[in-house]
């Protein structure tokens, strides 16, 4: 004990306390193992979030950037994304990316996990959907989904909350599928519209990328992480890890070198590690652990940690309307459209992807969509020019599958550290021909669905430079251990008491945002330690 | 906010003058809209206080804008499409577009969106009928 930290061994450290750590915290409670999670962040103050001030627009280019490089707060560290055309986004504190994500909640369908069965490209995952169903469940109790049963493009699902409104835009957006004949269903989502297990329902302040002030989105300081601490989960902030340390003689994982607070080394040992940091802070992590048995990064003889980086490219269509719209009001996660997402080989491309649909925006976006885009001059102009945007723009973006390419890298940056010393990550991304051709298909179906129903002016924009939300695939899962970096139930080939159980497992990346698999991933791979608690680290 | 201390301003006056020149150019009064300037007193205020943050960046916007070589006036077309002016663009319009007085004009209440909210109408749920006759998009796998 020391300073009030106690520093004896514990059976489990957990790094990062985001959507994935927060899961495997929670659902390893009942095993009364000691365990400790350590978040290179603080705890948020809802009451300090954007929507509570009048500078609510301008904050989201500051200390709530999605970008860690612009919003470089000391919980961040920086990445090198000058060799990728999509730039990271990211969020570092208790909730992680659940903080800033829109809470857009879809699942998996059962065709993701078999591309390469039935689509001949990429591989497919070491366990399906059904393997998987039970957990979605159990995310979704935890979690608080929103939505409406019956989706044709999906197997039967029920969430537990009424979907959130269409409003004024969602009608417009939907009414446009209508007439193309096209599928479209409300989204489900992590936002709650009526009170649940202790959070209120949606007010729709229509800021949720930038934190929910209500509560009423889901992110898991406020679900998963108040269960687990009740349980008997410390969770220990401000702590960026540095290092995880291996025994040389047995090749197990031994503990977690730390910074604490005050900038001073710690070590944290420990008979199980797992690694919670998503697609890029995981295999930064493993890459930066180098020892005499493990020369190229932990768990690495693959050579595999850090590759097949997967992102998602993401286009955005919105079109101008006469009649006014939602604008700022709401969240902007009111319905999906499906009608492209399984794979026919006549559009020019294999595999899909999801338009969502998006509401509107604020005053200030609205006017800087006007000036950079040069619809809206400086002068005499400006005034009538930003009221024909004001509250009349809405549209979708498509959130493209990402076929997994060993080329697409995390690496380690060779001279960029964070404020620790400690080696930054670098990605190195090329968007692929097939997604070059899903986003232009995406773009004209798009535009198609916003004309249909009086959109005269389109605004595109494709890819999405901003749009490196979704950070999978670095530490993949699979049988073949030449193949893939952890196995079938998230345990490194090579250490045998180390674990993934973040966004880094993702085989495919599948068309959808990916955080309610990551956290049914998360709780399916600690069930699974659960029941192999007396041979855990059997050789396999 | 917006109680600076004019010697301790990172910005000479000189260029506080010129952020408010620039400010009136993109953003003039409209009497037809009930709207000043962006450089009305509290507008400018505000705007002076935000771009301390993004000091580098806003000053190199000056430098640019300066250095052209022609009155400010006569730059405009080349100004309101530069890619250098963008970091004081970006300061002016999340200042002026948080002005009560501009927010009321455009119908919006003068506050943030906590903890009041908005209301979102339900919208036509009928449209999902075309849908559910559809029937099933998912493949087995």
């Amino acid at each position: 004990m020391s300073g009030g930290i106690d520093y004896s061994p514990a059976d489990v450290v957990i790094i990062g306390a985001g959507a994935s750590g927060a899961a495997a915290a929670w659902n390893l409670t009942e095993t009364r193992m000691r365990i400790v999670c350590l978040e290179q962040g603080g705890w948020m103050n809802p009451a300090e979030y954007p929507s509570t001030g009048r500078d609510w627009e301008a904050r989201s280019q500051s200390d709530f950037a999605i970008n860690p490089n612009r919003r470089q707060l000391k919980s961040d560290y920086p990445v090198n994304d000058d060799d990728c055309p999509i730039k990271i986004a990211n969020f570092n504190g208790v909730g992680g990316g659940t903080i800033l994500y829109a809470g857009h909640y879809p699942r998996f369908h059962p065709s993701d996990f078999r591309v390469a069965s039935l689509d001949g490209v990429a591989d497919d995952w070491p366990i399906d959907y059904a393997t998987l169903e039970p957990y979605y469940a159990e995310n979704d109790r935890i979690t608080g989904v929103s939505g409406l049963a019956g989706d044709p493009a999906y197997p039967a699902k029920q969430p537990l909350m009424p979907p959130l409104p269409l409003g004024r835009s969602g009608q417009k957006v939907a009414q446009g599928f209508d007439a193309m004949g096209w599928h479209w269903w409300p989204s489900d989502t992590a936002i709650a519209t009526t009170p649940y297990n202790g959070r209120d329902k949606c007010i729709n302040l229509g800021f949720c990328l930038h934190g929910c002030a209500q509560g009423a989105k889901a992110s898991t300081d406020i679900t998963y992480w108040p269960e687990a601490i009740r349980a008997g989960v410390e969770l220990r902030t401000w702590c960026r890890v540095k290092e995880i340390a291996v025994d040389d003689d047995t090749g197990m994982a031994c503990g977690v070198s730390y910074y604490d607070e005050q900038g001073e080394e710690q070590f944290q040992p420990a008979h199980i590690v797992i690694m919670a940091c998503n697609g890029v802070g995981t295999p930064r992590i493993l890459l930066n652990s180098r020892s005499e048995r493990f020369p190229d990064g932990l768990a690495n003889t693959s050579g595999l940690v850090g590759t097949h980086l997967m992102l998602h490219p993401y286009a955005s269509i919105y079109g101008v309307f006469d009649e006014e719209l939602d604008g700022y009001r709401g969240p902007h996660d009111a319905l999906w459209s499906q009608e492209f997402y399984e794979t026919d080989v006549s559009r020019g491309f294999v595999r899909g992807f999801t338009y969502e649909f998006n509401r509107g925006r604020g005053p200030v976006a609205t006017a800087l969509t006007g000036a950079f885009s040069g619809r809206i001059p400086w002068g005499e102009g400006h005034h009538d020019a930003y009221r024909a945007l004001f509250n009349r723009i809405c549209g979708m973006v498509a959130i493209c599958e990402d076929l997994p390419e060993a080329h697409n890298t995390v690496t380690l940056d060779p001279v960029l550290r964070d404020a620790h010393g400690i080696p930054a990550p670098k990605m190195t991304y090329t968007l692929s021909d097939n997604s070059r051709a899903m986003l232009d298909f995406a773009v004209e179906r798009a535009s198609e669905v916003l004309q249909a129903v009086g959109a005269q002016d389109l605004m595109v924009e494709s890819p999405l430079s901003i749009g490196g939300w979704h950070l999978m695939g670095t530490a993949r899962m699979g049988n073949d251990p030449g193949n893939s970096v952890v196995n079938a139930w998230g345990r490194a080939h090579d250490v045998r008491n180390l674990f993934v159980v973040d966004g880094s497992l993702f085989v495919t990346s599948a068309g959808v945002n990916p955080t309610r698999t990551i956290q049914s991933l998360a709780l399916y791979v600690t069930d699974q330690m659960k029941k192999r608690l007396t041979n855990l680290f059997d050789a396999p | 906010m917006t109680r600076t201390i004019a010697t301790d301003h990172p910005f000479s006056p000189d260029e506080q003058a010129q952020i408010a020149r620039l400010a009136r150019l993109m953003v003039p009064a409209s009497a037809v809209h009930g709207v000043p300037a962006a450089d009305d007193a509290l507008i400018l205020a505000d705007i002076l206080h935000t771009a301390r943050s993004d000091e580098v960046r806003v000053r190199a916007a000056l430098e640019f804008a300066g250095g052209l070589g022609v009155p400010l006036e006569a730059a405009v077309p080349r100004l309101q499409g530069a890619v250098e002016m963008l970091p004081l663009v970006v300061v002016v319009m999340q200042c002026y577009y948080r002005d009560d007085r501009v927010m009321q004009a455009l119908g919006m209440e003068a506050r943030p969106p906590f903890p009041q909210g908005f209301e979102v109408p339900q919208g036509d749920w009928s449209l999902l009928e075309a849908v559910q006759r559809r029937g099933r998009i998912w493949r087995d796998a």
